[in-house]
């Protein structure tokens, strides 16, 4: 079917960009122009038409056609190749328990997260080695992206609009990476998940930005998650109290150690969850004892079970550097993780 | 070389719900606040509880706080609304 979206003429590359900033569409890079033969590339290579539905946004009610996300994902850079996760991440964090509205919207200023697991992450290049928190490769920078620019400009969420963060943080732009399932005897993200190995999938978490650690001076798992661990507990200290969500990404030097240990990612989550916790007093210690109230003695842990922490293997071969993602804000924003290429709010088929 | 280059917005306006009739006079009436459960709308709130009661004779003021500051509010209090004359939503930030 055509393609629906109203067409404008510019003169030159010039004048696409100007048109683009003008009309506050851009996250302020350049852009690369949707023509029409690249939009639809993107459709055909997903097998969507132009106007099927992706989801309608929980809070306000917006209805997110391919079309639309298919625009924004080519001026991210994406290849139709890469539209396929753009879409599924954009069908996640349109699922009620991602509570996209809230964090979105909120002073608390976190990016959207994005891991990918799974063949897919070979047929497109994304690397989990090397810089994984950064300009790793093409297919996680603009994959990324695309998903800020719909944010932008499907759901209205630019800064002073329906983004009111104080600060935001650079993930802002991109915060996608791939998990490095070849360089490690874990299983993936996904598949803790409850997706099979042959999947590929995106999982999506409502992420504060990168806290980065470092141990290079001991072997011993115990020794090593606790610097995570202690992380986790400034994060609970300095930011919010509140349990959620983290992501811990362990790099090639770290996890062979745990892993020659026989640790697996559930014997991870396991020590945090018991490690990465604090008692509301500890407030007092950082200026914020006006909140303690009688309740200093009360425990606040990190996550309200194991499974909300979210080991990722990822990073360059060496070096002991790892990272805790913080959640936004607790349990209010849930990660999800969709398969890619499954559609879960479909009919059963007709017999 | 032209470039022919497509909206990547909406272009359709989102969904918006109808504005309930204005009231006349709020003399009399109940009024509903939503608060997000943020600190900052405790003062608010109060003062124009005060406001409202005493410069424009509401008989009553019941008060409701969301279960989640982020969130839509709760369907008990969305159900709620319908007791009420007029509504009050207001976050805290």
């Amino acid at each position: 079917m055509p393609l629906d979206s109203r067409t404008y003429e510019a003169a030159d590359i010039a004048a696409v960009q100007e048109l683009y900033h003008a009309n506050g569409w851009t996250d302020g890079l350049p852009i690369v122009p949707p023509t029409a033969e690249a939009v639809q590339a993107c459709l055909d290579w997903a097998m969507m038409p132009a106007d099927q539905l992706i989801g309608v946004e929980p809070v306000r009610g917006l209805a997110v056609t391919a079309e639309k996300l298919a625009i924004n994902a080519v001026m991210a850079g994406c290849l139709p190749m890469h539209f396929p996760v753009v879409a599924t991440a954009w069908t996640a964090m349109m699922q009620p328990e991602f509570l996209m509205h809230g964090a979105t919207a909120s002073t608390g200023g976190c990016a959207v997260l994005v891991v990918l697991n799974g063949p897919i992450r070979l047929e497109l290049g994304a690397s989990g080695g090397f810089n994984a928190l950064g300009n790793s490769d093409r297919a996680t920078a603009v994959i990324g992206r695309a998903l800020r620019l719909c944010l932008i400009n499907l759901m209205d969420v630019r800064p002073g609009a329906i983004d009111r963060s104080t600060l935001g943080h650079p993930g802002k732009f991109s915060f996608c990476l791939a998990e490095d399932e070849e360089d490690t005897t874990w299983l993936s993200l996904a598949e803790t998940r409850g997706i099979p190995k042959e999947a590929s999938a995106v999982t999506v978490m409502a992420a504060g930005a990168p806290r980065q650690i470092m141990n290079e001076w001991t072997t011993k798992p115990e020794e090593i998650l606790e610097t995570f661990a202690a992380e986790m507990r400034a994060n609970l200290r300095h930011y919010s109290i509140h349990p959620g969500n983290y992501a811990l990404i362990i790099p090639k030097q770290l996890r062979e150690h745990l892993q020659a240990a026989g640790w697996s990612k559930a014997d991870i989550a396991s020590f945090i969850h018991e490690r990465a916790r604090i008692h509301r007093r500890e407030w007092a210690e950082v200026g914020k004892g006006a909140v303690v109230r009688d309740r200093g003695d009360s425990v606040y842990p990190a996550m309200e079970s194991p499974d909300q922490l979210l080991v990722v293997a990822a990073g360059g071969p060496a070096g002991g550097f790892g990272a805790v993602i913080p959640p936004w804000l607790g349990h209010k924003s849930h990660a999800v993780t969709v398969p890619i290429g499954a559609c879960i709010d479909c009919e059963p088929p007709k017999q | 070389m032209t470039f022919r280059v497509l909206d990547p917005t909406p272009e359709k306006a989102p969904p918006i719900g109808q504005l309930a009739p204005r009231l006349g006079s709020l003399r009399g009436k109940t009024v509903g606040f939503i608060s997000n459960g943020k600190e900052g709308t405790k003062g608010f709130f109060a003062h124009l509880d005060r406001l409202l009661r005493e410069q424009h004779g509401v008989a009553d003021v019941v008060m409701r706080t969301k279960s989640n500051y982020s969130a839509p509010a709760d369907p008990h209090i969305v159900a709620e609304i319908r007791s009420w004359h007029a509504v009050v939503s207001g976050i805290g930030d």
